[in-house]
């Protein structure tokens, strides 16, 4: 990390210590969305770094970006800031710009005829009930298509993840104008599930961290037979597993940010795959260091742990990826494995 | 702001991956194609393979020129010594030496040691083994009770080293010694002496280990006779000494490729015809492997520019020596039915090794309490 990210990570811990607590989560999973969070992080410009200014980004760096997903996740931020990332990406793929408003990215079944009729359904739409439009793929006779579709023309029926974070469906059945319709292929259904995945790492890494983090402060602060946990070697123990793992998760998911201009398949595939892994475990020990505390909804602990169940799920679980790369790795025949590994720079 | 461990993303330099190539075609050329290769840098040794590697420059190759090193970087090394791992070559002959004896000698060794040993070292003729655990002194190193009683013109050594792999065929041992009676600061008062194993006071009794070879040992000192200046350094300076040995020791390829070679195996049994629970186990393992990889590449980094990550460098060995652990025990599951003779054969000696794997350098309990004073706990 140099100098200027370190500056941007403690700017964003101000403003999301700021406005980001506890209690704007648990008013989220209520219902409500936090415009002033919104707001504010979209005012830094950063929520759409690298994206060329002309589509509506903030030029700049795509690690910009990636590192307030990952902060974000820090807090739990009820926001959708993965979807609008995605979405003005592949916007601007398409010659397309992005607003501040909220965008989010739907995978679907949907079909579009020769009046732009769009027609068909998705479910688990991310925030979809809190966004200004939805970019989606449809198919058409004339091939795939991308649409951009305002929210207000779609049926939204809600659902929550198992984190409380909207989940949507979304039934579509629009005419939409020649300006929000455009021509695309196959590829953009890979870079939609790609980028689906970059972010969830990037929020797995985030919120592990903070895992890690409250487990150890956790620890240091509860007494127990007259001195801290953290003094009882068990418990250690317990935190030295928890650490190596969330390192392990960090150090996938620099090599996803480091890859990320030419979006490495199989480095992405290796991030998915190793950090979805490292949430089982972790989860275990930050909950048992935590004890009965830790199980309450009152704890922020379940904020990180109930959207790191989620998000291991999310584009595909581990062992999806573990199969591709199973594949990958198995490409060159045994005795070029070792090259395999070692092409990973 | 919480700092967990850190590990910035580095990447091996050219000049260090311009080397793998050729480390590879002599490989090829030289590796005993009759012998089934084995990842483990402590299962096979050959004194012939060390001194090839010797002629190519690649033992203390790091080491200034003046000693007879080649004065490349770091990062080259563990490129040479990562492919050396992966092939399976006999590095046991040489492996400390190159790792952990010359580079003491260079940091705390006086003038005359460097120029007596180093150059040996580098042409493959002196092989070393490491004295420090003794019969009652494993993970608790300050309570060894090898004494060295000055005598004119040396030391009088009594005692015993045990677990010193190859000390039946190295020529001398880095020891660990007690050098003035143990007080309350229990880290003063040791030395470290450069033992002549080839001493006929010092006998060396071979340990099965589990898997029927007698690579370890037992050594015995009877009064045996250490010069002043085969004392590493200052007389008292031990324990900074191994403390400083760790950090080298500890996060190195050989932490997390012990089991690759049947990794190797368990794609060529799968072959051409994977089923999805093979490939994802495959993708699974490599995926963890490829990740510690470069853990450990950016610890490299950090001793290359000159920081020492002790802590770092304890997780990648407790993290790596987990993986180690891991891959024989869930790929025999995964092969059902009749398995070749090759990939038995390589998974079992792995398991017979394994339960050395988190013992050696630090059990994985010490580990894990270094990693936990990093985090503040203790």
């Amino acid at each position: 990390m140099n100098e200027q990210q370190r500056l941007i990570k403690e700017t964003l811990h101000r403003l999301l210590t700021d406005l980001c607590g506890s209690d704007i989560v648990n008013q989220a999973e209520a219902g409500q969305f936090p415009q002033k969070l919104w707001d504010t992080l979209t005012e830094t410009g950063l929520t759409v770094a690298g994206i060329p200014e002309a589509s509506g980004g903030s030029g700049g760096d795509f690690d910009d970006s990636l590192l307030v997903i990952r902060e974000a996740a820090r807090f739990a931020a009820p926001v959708p800031l993965s979807e609008h990332f995605m979405a003005g990406l592949i916007l601007s793929d398409h010659g397309a710009s992005i607003g501040t408003d909220p965008v989010t990215v739907a995978a679907g079944d949907f079909s579009i005829d020769e009046q732009l009729r769009l027609q068909g359904s998705a479910e688990n739409v991310a925030f979809a009930r809190w966004c200004h439009q939805i970019v989606l793929v449809a198919r058409s006779t004339s091939g795939l298509k991308l649409c951009r579709v305002n929210c207000a023309d779609v049926e939204i029926v809600a659902n929550n993840n198992m984190a409380g974070e909207p989940r949507d469906s979304v039934v579509i059945d629009v005419t939409l104008v020649p300006e929000e319709v455009f021509e695309t292929d196959d590829a953009v259904l890979n870079k939609i599930r790609l980028l689906g995945a970059v972010t969830r790492c990037m929020m797995m890494v985030g919120a592990l961290d903070s895992v890690l983090e409250l487990s150890v402060q956790y620890s240091l602060e509860r007494s127990q037979f007259g001195r801290p946990i953290a003094k009882f070697q068990a418990i250690q123990q317990q935190l030295a597993v928890l650490a190596g793992e969330v390192a392990a998760s960090t150090m996938a998911g620099h090599a996803i940010v480091s890859s990320f201009d030419q979006l490495d398949e199989l480095d992405i595939a290796i991030g998915k795959a190793r950090i979805g892994e490292s949430v089982s475990s972790c989860t275990d020990i930050a909950h048992q260091v935590h004890g009965a505390m830790g199980y309450t909804m009152e704890h922020s602990l379940n904020h990180r742990t109930r959207r790191l169940w989620s998000w291991r799920e999310e584009y595909g679980n581990e062992r999806e990826w573990q199969i591709q790369v199973g594949k990958a790795f198995l490409e060159g025949g045994a005795d070029n494995l070792w090259d395999t590994v070692t092409n990973r720079r | 702001m919480f700092q967990g461990l850190t590990f910035e993303p580095f990447r091996l330099p050219e000049e260090a991956e311009s080397i793998r190539g050729e480390v590879r075609e002599f490989l090829k050329e030289e590796l005993d194609q009759s012998v089934l290769p084995n990842s483990d840098f402590n299962a096979g040794d050959s004194a012939e393979f060390s001194r090839k590697l010797a002629a190519k420059g690649w033992i203390g190759m790091t080491w200034p020129k003046e000693y007879g090193g080649a004065g490349r970087s770091f990062l080259e090394r563990y490129v040479v010594t990562e492919e050396l791992l992966a092939a399976g070559a006999p590095v046991g002959c040489h492996w400390i030496a190159d790792r952990q004896s010359g580079p003491l000698l260079l940091k705390f060794g006086t003038e005359e040691q460097k120029n007596r040993f180093l150059p040996q070292i580098v042409a493959g003729n002196y092989f070393f083994s490491i004295g420090m655990s003794e019969p009652d002194t494993g993970s608790d190193l300050a309570s060894i009770r090898t004494s060295a009683t000055k005598t004119e013109g040396g030391w009088l050594l009594n005692g015993s080293k045990i677990w010193t792999s190859y000390a039946h065929t190295n020529h001398f041992m880095v020891t660990l010694v007690r050098s003035e009676p143990a007080s309350e600061n229990r880290h003063a008062g040791m030395s470290q002496m450069i033992v002549d194993l080839n001493d006929e006071k010092v006998v060396v009794t071979g340990i099965k280990n589990l898997a029927g070879e007698e690579d370890f040992n037992q050594v015995f000192f009877d009064d045996v006779f250490i010069p002043d200046e085969m004392v590493v350094g200052t007389p008292g300076n031990g324990w900074e000494q191994v403390m400083s040995e760790l950090g080298y020791e500890r996060s190195g390829p050989e932490r997390f490729l012990s089991a690759f070679r049947v990794l190797v195996e368990f794609a060529r049994e799968i072959g051409n015809d994977p089923s999805d629970e093979q490939l994802a186990l495959l993708g699974r393992l490599s995926a963890h492997l490829v990740t510690l990889r470069r853990m450990s590449i950016s610890v490299a980094g950090m001793l290359e520019s000159g920081k020492l990550p002790s802590t770092e460098a304890a997780l990648i060995k407790d993290l790596g020596n987990s993986f180690e652990r891991m891959v024989p025990e869930i790929i025999r599951l995964a092969v059902p039915g009749a398995a070749s003779r090759r990939f038995v054969d390589t998974l079992n000696e792995c398991i017979l090794h394994a339960p050395s794997f988190t013992l050696r350098g630090g059990t994985r309990e010490i580990l894990k309490g270094v990693i936990a004073r990093g985090l503040g706990l203790r």
